[in-house]
């Protein structure tokens, strides 16, 4: 009677036990995604697997290639509004290097990981630009010429124009409606790195920077993205790059 | 000269009290007039400016505006005519357009600009050799301290009829006075205050908007000769890019010259409250008389202060 009294007890034990790990694998597998780097991201799963509830978005804003058809740009893209301009109405700086029939259209394609990742922070490499001072990070989009030299983007722990820490990229899901923060994105072009994200690191907005809005359909991961970020110093300082993501969200 | 005073000397409070006032007003100075935030931003002014305050850079810098207006007149010569009326040339490619059209008055602009740079390259040399601008500060507030140290310490010493500290006082007025002198003030403040104000027009946020804007015209021209003129020229009229020499040799240039020319637009741009920082502080050529008047009043106060003459009080014998 004792000796089965033990194993009864001894098999809801390891029952439990065997529950509380199945919760802990669950639980580990989305802490592990949010750290991870992406080159070592090995069980990514679908959007639509992910599609259950809002919340924040960890994984990659794959980057639709950008076009530009009729009097529409498509897919994903970056312009430039001259020093004094506003975002709604220019002007933007024309970039006779784009493929784009509105040459202030510079249209991106994704790089290496396959567009921006969120929760986890993507590098340039070193050296970051050629001797011409083309930009050679290529993880988040492919280097795409402007004004006669490559720039591309970047996420680093460090503000490159500051030296604070920054977080890396957040984007939360709230109902098909995307917001969070860009703030670690920054533009590598020329030999210089311009900080091209929303917020900025010390927390503002100035000038023509706004927010990071989009939308999320969690069924098929469609998403988009958008902010702008005006540049603070620097050769470029009071223009602003207006950014527009889209593409399928893949979590990690 | 420190002793108790044996016979009674007469000497006067007031000069002392004066070089404790002249002490007290050269330590707030620098309180006054800001300059522990401002003198510092001088000195970042000047590092990030020194890149581009010499002749090999000027004549880089000059030698792309000629690279540019070659292509600029090689576009307006050839390249336009063979592809049609200016007008239409205008309606197919309109950056190309601008560019040969505003290229003489942005040339004449940063031309004059490079000009006042060049103007100024003795000035700058003279302000920069002087001591680092974060220390500017404490020239005043460290003599004028221990003036009024001095001072203070001399006073209490006299009403217990003992002499002034005479000697200490006029030897940190001579170095009031000299101190000028040994800096080359005379010289170099003054250079530094034409620079100042030669630099008033260039150091606007209008100013370096207006030069960012010549970059859009010059890029954006060179971009569309490169990707597009040019190509038209060579598929109408055969040959290569490279029978466009000016045109190829900008194209060449460019990112090398965007690079080293927007430096120094960006050296502006991050100046600019730097520079509103040093044009806010006195004139530079008042900065050596800021020295040598305090010490012309230390050394006559303290030597007016001296014990003038002994008076026939006998000692009293023990």
């Amino acid at each position: 009677m004792t000796r089965t009294r033990t194993h009864r007890a001894l098999l809801v034990l390891l029952a439990a036990i065997a529950a509380v790990a199945l919760v802990a694998a669950g639980c580990s597998s989305d802490d592990d995604g949010s750290s991870s780097d992406t080159s070592e991201a090995t069980s990514e799963t679908t959007a639509a697997d992910d599609a259950t509830a809002s919340g924040e978005l960890v994984g990659t804003f794959g980057i639709d290639p950008g076009a530009f058809e009729g009097a529409e740009a498509t897919g994903s893209y970056f312009r430039m509004v001259q020093s004094g301009g506003t975002v709604a109405d220019g002007p933007f700086v024309p970039n006779a290097d784009s493929t784009a029939s509105d040459q202030t259209y510079t249209l991106l394609e994704a790089g290496t990981d396959g567009g921006l990742v969120a929760g986890s922070f993507q590098p340039g490499p070193d050296p970051l630009f050629d001797a011409d001072g083309n930009a050679l990070a290529d993880a988040i989009i492919a280097p795409v010429t402007f004004f006669g030299v490559d720039f591309s983007i970047l996420t680093a722990e460090t503000d490159a124009e500051g030296g604070g820490s920054v977080e890396a990229v957040s984007i939360t899901d709230e109902d098909g409606t995307l917001s969070g923060q860009t703030t670690a994105v920054t533009a590598a072009y020329g030999g210089s790195e311009f900080n091209q994200g929303a917020p900025k690191p010390d927390g503002s907005t100035p000038g023509e920077t706004t927010a990071v809005t989009g939308t999320y359909d969690p069924e098929t991961g469609a998403y988009t993205l958008d902010w702008a970020s005006q540049i603070v110093g620097g050769s470029f300082d009071g223009f602003t790059g207006v950014w527009h993501l889209e593409g399928t969200f893949t979590a990690a | 000269m420190s002793g108790p005073a044996g016979p009674e000397r007469r000497v006067r409070r007031w000069p002392l009290v004066v070089i404790l006032v002249v002490g007290l007003g050269l330590a707030a100075a620098p309180a006054a007039f800001s300059m522990f935030d401002r003198a510092p931003k001088g000195g970042t002014m000047i590092e990030e400016f020194r890149p581009f305050m010499n002749e090999a850079t000027i004549a880089d810098f000059r030698g792309y505006l000629a690279e540019i207006g070659a292509a600029r007149d090689e576009t307006a010569d050839e390249l336009q005519p063979a592809l049609g009326t200016p007008e239409e040339f205008a309606a197919e490619y309109p950056q190309a357009a601008t560019f040969v059209d505003e290229w003489g008055a942005i040339d004449t602009d940063m031309s004059d600009m490079l000009d006042t740079i060049d103007a100024n390259r003795d000035e700058f040399d003279g302000v920069s050799s002087l001591p680092p601008f974060a220390l500017f500060p404490w020239f005043f507030v460290i003599p004028g301290l221990l003036l009024a140290v001095l001072a203070g310490l001399s006073l209490w010493r006299v009403r217990r009829g003992r002499r002034p500290l005479t000697v200490a006082l006029v030897v940190l007025g001579v170095g009031l006075l000299l101190a000028p002198a040994v800096f080359q003030m005379f010289t170099r403040a003054p250079g530094g205050g034409r620079m100042i104000d030669d630099f008033e027009s260039l150091m606007t946020r209008d100013r370096v908007t207006q030069i960012q804007g010549y970059f859009i015209t010059i890029g954006s021209g060179e971009g569309q000769l490169r990707t597009a003129v040019v190509p038209a020229v060579v598929e109408q009229d055969g040959g290569s890019a490279a029978d466009h020499p000016a045109t190829a040799q900008l194209s060449d240039d460019w990112p090398q010259l965007l690079s080293e020319m927007s430096d120094m637009v960006g050296a502006m741009a991050d100046n600019l409250d730097n520079y509103a920082a040093v044009a806010a502080l006195p004139p530079f050529p008042l900065f050596p008389w800021f020295f040598v008047l305090p010490g012309l009043v230390v050394v006559t106060a303290a030597l007016v202060a001296r014990p003038r003459s002994e008076i026939t009080v006998p000692e009293e014998e023990p």
